[in-house]
């Protein structure tokens, strides 16, 4: 039953992590409209700022719950 | 201590209205005459005004009771300590931060401006490459934070007001349309009006400034509160006028948009010609520029005060060996000027700015309320008339500023609510680790950190099918399960 914990604990944190981690990017890739990613999304400029703070903290957050999931896997 | 206490009154009013008069005049007014109100911006600046001075009389009695360095930090901490004092300072630091990014972009603005006059090509290239110009300008003025450089408060107040009364005079010569500064008595146009006044607010919060250098000023108990209300009285009056004539030359009939030159810069040119484009440029940039250097300061100050007493990491206390600034927390604010100056967003921005001192103001007078029920012997030299009307009537309309906007639902505005709210958000589970549990407790922060991720998976899922393109719906859906399943494990874990 924990072995079973541990080995769903781990999955789940890695995509969790890899979802932070690919917020971020995006987030990066919108604040710098790199390969013009605000038209490809759409994204009107008053709504940036706003935007960017909630993948920002998406991010963070998947991030620190990602590592409580995986650092609990590899016990 | 007692030969640092320099300055009389009229060095105070200058004090008040220096930190004032500055870059927002040539930000804010576009949007709200283009886009909000039209001629009825001007009672709106009017209404700011007396919001403005119901507020300064709760800093008056405050800052003559108190008058330590720190300003609104010192008195949330007295009146209701950690807690309450650490919200109004991130606020205070926020709302800096804000009008720092905002003060950034009219800088590139004014400058394109200028060129506009001489070589409209060189004003594309200054527009094209504006947040290379941001940076670049932010990356100065940090060195000369840095260096301790002081500015020149007295003589960019002396310039400005000297600018006002040319354009006012120069007004006298040319035929001024009419216009109706009244906003019609229906439930639409009163929102938009106190939209308006919400966004028009920064134009007067610099006052704060005065209560700041309260310690070095003569007598604080007599000379702060007097040069409160003299220089908030001198402030509306002088917006009124500028706005009233600016107004007038450039009337909405004649088809005019916010696009092109600000509305300051085209009613300059359009009184005084080719020169009063160029004279409003020119005091566009130095006040912008003098705005920037200035919250750059600011906000190293309050950072500093805030790590003193330990709410924030020690390292943002620490002083440059050689001149004795707070250069890493100097350094740490700039980040996030350049961040939201580099967006561009200058409504979005006007809004943030506004809502972060409203939220301040709003504390501040429910600390003059709580110290005269807490401490009714503090040695006041400055009472606040018709107590308790006045901190009460200066809650409820901060309160009404910072809900209107939203319910007219203007997407800068909501958009600049949401953020300050996700701010707000971050101080606070930063006062949690930080002062609550000195020592962070990770099972606590792993439960709260899950709660998150299923509160966000679960909005995800919720919400995908309203706001989320078709294309991207089976992702969205995937990413918040992961989010709830994660969450509720992190929940579940055992403390082991």
């Amino acid at each position: 039953m924990m072995e079973n914990r541990r080995i769903l604990s781990a999955m789940f944190g890695i995509a969790q992590g890899a979802i932070g981690v690919l917020s971020a990017v995006l987030a990066v890739l919108l604040f710098l409209n790199i390969l013009e990613v605000q038209t490809v999304f759409n994204v009107p400029p008053e709504l940036l700022p706003l935007g960017l703070l909630i993948l920002g903290l998406f991010s963070v957050f998947s991030v620190i719950s990602g590592f409580f999931l995986i650092r609990e896997g590899r016990r | 201590m007692a030969n640092e206490k320099k300055h009389g009154l009229s060095s105070a009013i200058i004090m008040g209205l220096g930190g004032a008069i500055g870059f927002e005049i040539f930000a804010l007014l576009n949007y709200a005459y283009f886009d909000l109100a039209g001629p009825s911006m001007i009672s709106a600046l009017f209404f700011c005004g007396i919001i403005n001075l119901i507020t300064m009389l709760s800093y008056s009695e405050l800052s003559a009771a108190l008058p330590e360095v720190g300003g609104e930090y010192t008195y949330t901490k007295v009146a209701f300590g950690g807690f309450i004092s650490f919200m109004a300072g991130s606020l205070r630091w926020l709302a800096s931060v804000f009008g720092g990014a905002l003060a950034a972009i009219v800088f590139v603005n004014q400058l394109g401006v200028l060129f506009s006059v001489f070589a409209p090509s060189i004003q594309d290239l200054v527009l094209a490459n504006a947040s290379v110009l941001i940076v670049g300008l932010v990356v100065i003025l940090i060195f000369l934070a840095i260096r301790g450089v002081e500015e020149a408060t007295t003589l960019i107040v002396a310039a400005f007001l000297a600018i006002f009364f040319i354009f006012l005079a120069m007004s006298i010569g040319y035929t001024l349309t009419p216009q109706n500064i009244v906003p019609e008595a229906s439930p639409d146009s009163l929102a938009v009006f106190f939209a308006t006044a919400a966004y028009l607010f920064p134009m007067f919060v610099g006052m704060r400034a005065l209560v700041a250098g309260a310690p070095q000023i003569k007598n604080p108990g007599k000379n702060v509160p007097r040069a409160l209300i003299i220089s908030t009285v001198l402030l509306t009056v002088v917006y009124f006028a500028v706005a009233y004539v600016a107004v007038g030359a450039v009337p909405l009939e004649t088809g005019v948009t916010g696009d092109g030159l600000p509305l300051l810069n085209r009613a300059a040119s359009t009184i005084m010609g080719p020169i009063g484009a160029i004279l409003f440029a020119v005091a566009g940039i130095i006040a912008s520029v003098s705005s920037v250097g200035t919250a750059m300061t600011v906000q190293s100050s309050i950072l500093g005060g805030m790590s003193r007493d330990g709410y924030l990491p020690k390292a943002l206390e620490k002083a440059h060996r050689r001149f004795k600034t707070r250069y890493i927390a100097i350094i740490a604010s700039s980040l996030f000027v350049i961040f939201f100056g580099t967006s561009g967003a200058v409504v979005f921005l006007g809004y943030a700015a506004s809502f972060g001192s409203l939220l301040v103001f709003a504390l501040v007078n429910l600390s003059l309320i709580q110290l005269r029920r807490k401490m009714p012997r503090l040695d006041r030299p400055f009472k606040a008339p018709f107590y308790p009307f006045t901190p009460i009537a200066g809650i409820i309309m901060s309160l009404l500023l910072l809900a209107f906007p939203v319910i007219l639902r203007d997407v800068n505005a909501e958009s600049a609510l949401f953020s300050s709210l996700g701010l707000v958000g971050i101080v606070l589970v930063t006062y949690y680790l930080r002062m609550v549990r000195r020592e962070v407790d990770f099972h606590r922060l792993r439960v709260a950190v899950g709660g998150i991720s299923v509160g966000t998976g679960l909005a995800l899922v919720v919400l995908t099918p309203y706001i989320v393109p078709p294309s991207l719906f089976i992702i969205m859906i995937l990413v918040g399960l992961v989010s709830i399943v994660a969450g509720v494990l992190n929940i579940v874990a055992s403390r082991e």
